[in-house]
């Protein structure tokens, strides 16, 4: 087990490396100088110039410039953003969380759906509910994701009225910033009005996490449907049966645990698929999240914002990779524990 | 009275434009505490006999008989769950590869413990936990596995394949079955572990009265554990008899040169000489010649083979064929 944790932190410290090597690229590769790139200060007087040109060592070798960057990465400046002027570091810890919450609250969404319907599908198998189940998943999966969030919004907000359309919180209540996640944040929060500003947080999240989670959920509910059909093709399930289990036991105590564990080595795979569609419906949503910043500095030719979005969200997504790495090992005695005798 | 008494058993795969008869008419016939081996080629159906017995063949399989008769109920007149009912309880399979017959992510100990059948148990739930834990250990002692609290914490991974079979052998023993199908249960292990598996299965026959039939594509090794065999050749039915007549007087003449092709079997044969075989090799379900399935290889075959030869009995020694031996001898 020490053996794969030191894997993975390699895996995680290598990875690191040549994401900051590409964003530091990114800096030449751009327009303009590279150096107000980097740091994004672009009304620099002279003076100023000159500090920057020593703090990112920017006459000296290409080497020397990099570990640079690197320490500057290290204490957290990630530089200036050139559309507002303002650091990208505060600007990244207010937004981050949001985006955090959104997709992985679509995540929890899609399995939850997802996995338990392929499972039907593949235990009726080519009977009348898994076909609608995988024409249901084929649908889904098709429906591009800006043409759902907009029908989403016109149909349950506009016509229906059920739910907002736009924002994560209703303006009318005040809660304090902690830990930018706004569920927790407003179950922290002594305010007399915290159960009615939890419960419109959740509305505010209902409609964005759905049109989110639609795409996953689909891929899921064929991945699941596929890895128990393999598995209820197994010699081990033929001998549970030949022992004179129920279908229900086989399916609760053996076939359920081998096929999730198939599934769980997916998830870290989907979730970049899922930030990605995250990203197009903040913007539909207005959700105050990374991913319409990051949009938005596209837009606005910010190069900073550009190359700080880039290596948070890679992070972020290659974090949650990892974590579900651990999952599927804890959870997988084949991965956990050696075979005796080999060590 | 018969344990077991099957009569013109046929398996149809039903996929495809045009089902095909994998197992065309076969019988078997056990008696109680009887070892019998079912002898044959690999692909000539007898895992999928066995299957069948069982009740656990794909939907893609269709099976029908004349007779399945259970210790004298007749078991095609129940329902599905009557039988599987009967079946699960009274009889146990082990299967060729022991490791992927145990689910990779459970313990040993929790699949020796559902195994175990909760009619043996009495009292509260806390109670038959503690009595399924004392039945799972008293399994594995009987098949000879000491370390009984190491086995039970480990995965199947982490035992060897002889170890993995005796486990299997375990959970079949759990609901303390009256016969026992063994499908090639030493496949690919060491003929030390193989001796090991043997002779745990001839003790169990000895000393529980346990039928057992036995599955093997070698003849030679099962003669040694068995009273009787049934030959099969490409899902047809061959030859039965008990051992001694099946190895010294065969009547069929695939069954003559099985024994033939052992080079045991015929001490006479010279020094660096080759062996007898068959020519050809046994026909992929596609292509199955018409009649008697042998007739394209055999050297006695004649005209008449292009229909099915009827089962002939003389005197227990039943043979499927028009040109049997038994005038040779």
């Amino acid at each position: 087990m020490l053996v794969f944790i030191i894997r993975r932190l390699n895996l995680f410290f290598f990875t690191m490396l040549l994401l900051t090597l590409l964003t530091f690229s990114l800096s030449f590769l751009f327009p303009g100088d590279p150096l107000v790139n980097l740091s994004g200060q672009i009304n620099a007087t002279p003076q100023q110039l000159e500090q920057l040109k020593l703090a990112y060592k920017s006459d000296q070798g290409i080497m020397q410039q990099y570990f640079a960057y690197l320490s500057h990465l290290a204490e957290g400046d990630l530089g200036l953003s050139m559309a507002s002027q303002t650091q990208i570091t505060s600007e990244i810890i207010n937004l981050l969380p949001a985006t955090i919450e959104l997709s992985l609250i679509a995540l929890m969404l899609a399995m939850f759906v997802g996995i338990p319907l392929g499972f039907i599908a593949a235990v009726n198998h080519r009977k009348t509910a898994d076909n609608i189940i995988l024409s249901v998943a084929m649908l889904g999966y098709s429906v591009p994701v800006f043409w759902l969030g907009l029908v989403a919004i016109l149909v349950f907000s506009i016509q229906l009225g059920w739910f907002p359309s736009a924002g994560q919180l209703s303006l009318v209540y005040e809660i304090e910033h902690v830990t930018g996640i706004q569920f927790i944040d407003i179950l922290l929060s002594d305010s007399v009005y915290k159960w009615q500003a939890f419960r419109d947080a959740s509305a505010h999240i209902v409609l964005p996490a759905c049109v989110v989670a639609t795409a996953p959920a689909t891929i899921f509910i064929r991945l699941a449907r596929s890895s128990m059909l393999a598995v209820l093709e197994t010699h081990y399930i033929k001998a549970a049966r030949a022992k004179g289990l129920t279908f229900r036991q086989i399916i609760f105590r053996h076939a359920v645990r081998n096929s999730l564990l198939q599934i769980i080595r997916h998830i870290g795979l989907q979730f970049a698929n899922l930030v990605t569609i995250a990203m197009i419906t903040e913007v539909i949503f207005s959700w105050p999240g990374i991913g319409r910043w990051l949009i938005e500095s596209i837009y606005q030719r910010d190069y900073t914002g550009i190359q700080s979005g880039l290596l948070v969200l890679s992070t972020f997504i290659f974090i949650v990779h990892i974590v579900t790495d651990f999952i599927y090992a804890a959870l997988n005695p084949l991965a956990r524990e050696h075979n005796h005798g080999t060590s | 009275m018969n344990l077991l008494d099957i009569r013109n058993l046929s398996i149809e795969l039903v996929s495809g434009n045009k089902p095909i008869l994998a197992v065309d008419r076969v019988s078997l016939c056990m008696k109680e505490g009887e070892v019998r081996g079912l002898v044959g080629e690999s692909g000539s159906g007898k895992s999928l006999l066995a299957q069948a017995i069982v009740g656990v063949l794909d939907d893609k399989w269709q099976v029908d008989a004349d007779r399945f008769h259970w210790r004298g109920t007749d078991l095609l007149r129940l329902s599905l769950e009557e039988r599987k009912a009967i079946i699960s309880k009274d009889v146990a399979m082990i299967f060729q590869e022991p490791m992927a017959c145990l689910d990779p992510t459970t313990t040993i100990g929790e699949q020796l413990e559902e195994a175990v059948d909760s009619r043996q148990l009495s009292g509260y739930f806390w109670q038959k936990r503690q009595q399924r834990k004392a039945a799972a250990i008293k399994l594995l002692h009987k098949v000879g596995i000491k370390h009984h609290e190491f086995c039970i914490r480990s995965y199947p991974h982490q035992l060897t394949e002889a170890l993995c079979q005796r486990v299997m052998i375990a959970i079949a023993l759990a609901t303390r079955p009256v016969l026992l199908i063994a499908d090639e249960p030493t496949a690919a292990m060491e003929s030390s572990n193989q001796g090991q598996i043997f002779r745990l299965l001839a003790s169990l026959n000895q000393l529980k009265n346990m039928s057992i039939l036995l599955i093997s594509h070698d003849l030679e090794n099962v003669t040694h554990w068995t009273n009787t065999i049934t030959v099969m050749y490409s899902g047809q039915f061959v030859e039965a008899g008990t051992t001694e007549q099946i190895f010294n007087h065969p009547f069929h003449p695939y069954t003559r040169a099985l024994v033939d092709s052992s080079p045991k079997a015929n001490m006479l044969l010279p020094a660096k000489s080759r062996l007898m075989t068959l020519p050809g090799s046994i026909p992929i379900l596609q292509h199955l010649p018409i009649g008697c399935r042998l007739g394209p290889r055999c050297p006695r075959a004649q005209q008449a083979c292009v229909q099915a030869p009827k089962v002939k009995n003389h005197h227990g020694h039943q043979v499927s064929c028009h040109y049997s031996l038994k005038d040779t001898y």
